[in-house]
């Protein structure tokens, strides 16, 4: 017993981080690798909302086979369009977003802190409410946006049907995020010294020039680390798109997380289906976000 | 690097601006008007300033929204005060002690707040389901716990890497051991950050939907929650969600503007010194 003791002692001792991470390490392992084990077992049953677990049998690779085999082409659909718009929405917004962080830092006036105040509404309002706010607007009779299009241009869109639904949660999604990225950007570029710009002034580099010379590559870190929480959380979508259009017309716009959703609904309960594309989501975002974070942590360390 | 522009550029900087600003207020400004019109109204989006009542906030009071509030409160600080307390002990280890894995283990916590919810959702609902948790205050804050503790010592990491290591050295010489040094010297400077962080950590909770969504019914709503009821059979009650969206977004607005000096630091989960 007291060699034991001895021995865990030693053990802290050579480890005194230990004692400090330990109770936060362990209360994120068991919130987050426990559900992961769970899951996974249910994936592999045919386990229905409402059942007792001891109804569930074992059904091996039955949901992931009919998955990947076609036999449930909206599965398909849903990855197609969630890479498609993690893809498209990141672009986008980054694109947008160093535009307007430029713009923010090409010059100083007085109400520039209320337009940064005003960047910061869309990341602090309720997404739900927000959603909803967006599907009165995209209201193809009674919308305000409809409303201006006809006072403007004399035309009238159908936001939320099976074409146009899509892209309609796309600008929700910059409407929501573009400033997010823009913030952070400009944070960047006010921190940047002047001294390579001037040389680079002597050089007879343009702006343009640059920028793509200076500019970028001064900030690559900091560009990564917002490519890689846009691409994670767009790819991860759901409460916009819920209250939106809940996936449809159709399954026009059922994102992989909708998909999950439409399984295990109360009408449906297919849990151990949908349990079988959360798994899919999971490795999917899983992916994504080490390779980004693989990058981001190459980049910092240089 | 500034230039002198001249008045071409700058009204092209005041129209880009003017463009900028009224795409990010429109539904923001179009959630407080409808906040405040008749039903008949709603409809109607020429009547911008008409109508004025404010019928809708006397309707969601009467149906007692205060309690999702109440709810939306609790567990928000509460899931912050326990995020806070091992999220910050944490963070003190990653901050101050060296060891071969601590970056490898320092992104498994990032990770962690990548955590899809959609995902994790199903075996929440059944393992709540098996512990009789469904519907309580406790699941949800169990919930929001595990991305605010990620987010914290990632926060927290960064305000105390800020402070000279001499502080705790000072402090051994003096007869402290390490918990003392951080109990007395380290917690008071951290303290502002500790606050800043705390309101990200409830703005994160406040708003989120999915948890709150598919583990309560009636007992621990929470405020997003509040949209799924206005979708009535009769049509959607848009006065009333937009009088709650209104005041839902009232207090995280106060907050953000009181933290601002750390907004950027927040946005980057504690990654850039804003």
């Amino acid at each position: 017993m007291q060699r034991n003791n001895l021995a865990i002692n030693d053990y802290f001792k050579k480890r005194p981080h230990i004692k400090y991470i330990a109770p936060a390490m362990i209360t994120l392992f068991v919130l987050s690798i426990v559900p992961t084990i769970f899951l996974v077992a249910v994936s592999f049953t045919n386990y229905h909302l409402g059942w007792d677990l001891s109804r569930a049998k074992f059904v091996a690779f039955d949901n992931y086979l009919r998955l990947f085999s076609g036999r449930d082409p909206d599965f398909w659909h849903a990855v197609y369009i969630s890479l498609k718009f993690m893809t498209i929405a990141t672009i986008i917004q980054m694109i947008l977003g160093f535009s307007i962080a430029i713009l923010l830092n090409e010059k100083e006036f007085k109400l520039k802190p209320l337009v940064v105040g005003i960047l910061i509404i869309p990341l602090a309002m309720t997404p739900t409410i927000a959603g909803q706010m967006w599907k009165l607007m995209f209201n193809a009779e009674y919308g305000l946006i409809n409303y201006i299009l006809g006072g403007l241009f004399g035309m009238k869109i159908a936001w939320l049907s099976a074409d146009m639904a899509f892209w309609s949660i796309m600008i929700v999604d910059i409407w929501q995020f573009t400033p997010f990225v823009a913030l952070i950007l400009y944070s960047g570029l006010r921190s940047m010294p002047d001294e390579p710009y001037e040389s680079a002034m002597i050089d007879g580099a343009g702006k343009v020039r640059s920028f793509f010379f200076i500019t970028v590559p001064m900030m690559r870190s900091l560009i990564l680390l917002a490519l890689l929480m846009r691409a994670v959380d767009s790819l991860k979508l759901f409460d916009t798109a819920f209250v939106l259009t809940q996936g449809g017309p159709g399954n026009a716009t059922e994102f992989l997380s909708l998909h999950v959703y439409r399984m295990v609904n109360a009408q449906n309960g297919l849990i151990g289906r949908g349990a079988a594309v959360a798994m899919v989501l999971l490795v999917i975002v899983t992916v994504v976000s080490n390779i980004l974070i693989r990058l981001q942590r190459k980049e910092t360390s240089k | 690097m500034r230039r002198k522009h001249s008045i071409a550029q700058n009204l092209l900087f005041g129209i880009s601006y003017v463009i900028i600003c009224l795409f990010t207020l429109l539904p923001f400004l179009w959630m407080i008007s409808v906040s405040f019109r008749n039903k008949a109204d709603v409809f109607d989006p020429g009547k911008v300033f008409s109508s004025f009542t404010s019928i809708n906030y006397e309707t969601i009071m009467n149906e007692g929204i205060m309690n999702l509030f109440l709810n939306s409160a609790i567990i928000a600080v509460v899931s912050t005060l326990i995020s806070l307390v091992l999220g910050t002990l944490a963070a003190y280890g990653f901050a101050r002690y060296n060891w071969p894995k601590r970056e490898s283990r320092a992104f498994w916590v990032l990770s962690q707040r990548f955590l899809p919810a959609m995902a994790v959702i199903i075996p929440y609902f059944m393992l709540a389901a098996l512990f009789r948790l469904l519907d309580t205050h406790l699941l949800l804050i169990i919930c929001y716990t595990s991305f605010n503790i990620p987010f914290t010592i990632w926060m927290m990491r960064g305000f105390i890497e800020d402070l000279p290591i001499e502080l705790e050295e000072a402090a051994s010489v003096d007869g402290c051991t390490r918990m003392q040094a951080l109990k007395k010297i380290i917690l008071p400077l951290i303290l502002p950050g500790m606050v800043a962080t705390a309101i990200f950590c409830i703005i994160n909770a406040w708003n989120e939907f999915v948890f709150a969504n598919f583990l309560t019914t009636i007992r621990a709503k929470t405020i997003p929650t509040s949209v799924m009821t206005y979708l009535s059979v009769s049509g959607v009650k848009w006065g009333e969600m937009a009088a709650t969206g209104t005041l839902a977004v009232i207090p995280v607005l106060v907050f953000a503007i009181s933290v601002q000096k750390h907004m950027i630091r927040g946005l980057t989960l504690g990654s850039v010194k804003g």
